[in-house]
């Protein structure tokens, strides 16, 4: 017996799948800052002395190796048993996120660093500027170009990550997809709809990386 | 805010329960391996299609990646859980479902691996193969895969790695892998923070080691 399509039940709450693509975004964009602002101090003490740079070790390697749906469900329900802390699903799903990416983004500033030569910073103080201006001067503008695209690469694995918060019932476009297929009992068409729109969202994202590899590409 | 909140650590539950864990364990690394199997076998096929002569071969595989790629896992590991077999007509169990869609995802990822390795070998090489009266394949097997895998085993290894990780997430499809064996003790043992930081630290416990190994091979290879 065929299977007999149905593809109302998709187009009908479509609306309501649409409006969840801006928790999506929302997630990822905060999850973004937040951990390209937490990986700056992180990558900066890891390049430090070793007496302090082992605990930014230890935070990158512990976040970078446990799944990131242990750390989501760990941050919904153990966080608030031990800090008392209530949290919106939301907000710790953003934790979660930034906490696991800072981990991913100090390595990229850290790479983004060393990878220019000491040749430069010792002639950039030969040359009698002040460490800040050694920074913003020399060691930065060039570092940039080589971070950017690492970034956007992380950005593209965020944006399809935000998808595990629907464990947690942040109500993005996985959880409303679930929903969908539940109510209208049409898993089938709702769910590959959902992966289109995913695909939609996110390919183009991938192909705008791509570019950016090869524009910013480094030459040594 | 609670300020009644003094919470203190009991591990006795987590201990008492950590046969049960391992156990889970158990199926997280056997998903893990069958899945990295499939992966490979899928990745190697894909990646050749990618670099075959014939343009329809070429875009089905393009395709292909670039869908896996660009898509959450989950929504695929749902996919195929409750969608593919209302085609099929007979539904999946867990298991073949869990190993189908992270080995159809690992592979997407594989075939760009196994495709920008084989690449990286020069081509001239090929040429001087074929030159010397070898066919496609022996030129492929004996001159361009053994320089190349050495170049994709790092890569490989991360992948394998990512894998290990992502497989915590068919525990939603209840395969009773560590994550499962986790969420189902929370739930009876009312002590949650134990048992999910402790399985966290046997996440970590696991994958740690085999990101040591691959940073050693990735060093090891350079410095050839």
């Amino acid at each position: 017996m065929a299977y007999q399509w149905d593809w109302s039940a998709l187009f009908d709450n479509l609306p309501t799948l649409l409006s969840a693509i801006g928790t999506t975004v929302l997630a990822a964009v905060f999850s973004m800052i937040g951990s390209l602002i937490l990986g700056l101090p992180v990558a900066l003490v890891r390049l430090s002395r070793p007496q302090v740079s082992w605990a930014a070790y230890l935070y990158i390697e512990l976040f970078r190796n446990l799944p990131l749906l242990v750390l989501v469900f760990w941050v919904f329900t153990v966080l608030p048993l031990i800090t008392g802390l209530a949290l919106n699903p939301f907000t710790c799903g953003v934790l979660a996120l930034t906490l696991n990416l800072a981990a991913f983004v100090a390595e990229i500033y850290r790479a983004g660093i060393t990878s220019i030569g000491s040749g430069q910073t010792h002639a950039a103080l030969a040359l009698g500027m002040t460490r800040p201006q050694l920074y913003r001067r020399i060691i930065l503008p060039q570092a940039i170009v080589r971070v950017v695209p690492a970034l956007g690469n992380l950005w593209v694995g965020l944006f399809k990550d935000t998808s595990i918060l629907s464990v947690i019932g942040v109500g993005e476009l996985m959880y409303e997809g679930r929903m969908v297929a539940t109510d209208t009992y049409r898993p089938l068409e709702v769910f590959t709809g959902v992966a289109v729109i995913y695909y939609i969202l996110a390919y183009p994202q991938a192909l705008g990386v791509n570019w950016m590899f090869e524009r910013f590409r480094v030459r040594e | 805010m609670n300020s009644a909140t003094h919470f203190t650590w009991d591990f006795g539950v987590f201990f008492r329960d950590l046969p049960f864990l391992l156990k889970g364990l158990v199926v997280t690394i056997e998903v893990s391996l069958l899945s990295m199997v499939a992966g490979t076998v899928l990745g190697l096929v894909v990646a050749l299609m990618r670099l075959a002569p014939a343009r329809p071969l070429r875009w089905v595989a393009a395709f292909y990646v670039d869908f896996l790629r660009a898509t959450p896992l989950l929504i695929q590991l749902v996919w195929v859980f409750f969608a593919l077999p209302i085609l099929l007509g007979y539904s999946l169990p867990p298991v073949p479902a869990a190993v189908l869609t992270l080995g159809a995802y690992s592979g997407a990822y594989l075939a760009e691996i196994f495709r920008s390795g084989i690449l990286s070998v020069a081509v001239g090489q090929r040429h001087a193969a074929l030159a010397l009266g070898m066919t496609g394949a022996q030129a492929l097997r004996r001159i361009i895969l053994p320089q190349a895998i050495v170049r994709m085993l790092p890569p490989i290894a991360s992948t394998f790695i990512t894998l290990v990780k992502d497989s915590s997430l068919v525990s939603l499809i209840s395969v009773s892998e560590l994550m499962w064996a986790a969420q189902s003790l929370s739930a009876i043992s009312l002590r949650p923070a134990e048992i999910l930081t402790g399985t966290g630290l046997i996440y970590v416990a696991v994958t740690y080691p085999l990101s040591l190994v691959a940073e050693l091979v990735r060093r090891r290879l350079l410095t050839v």
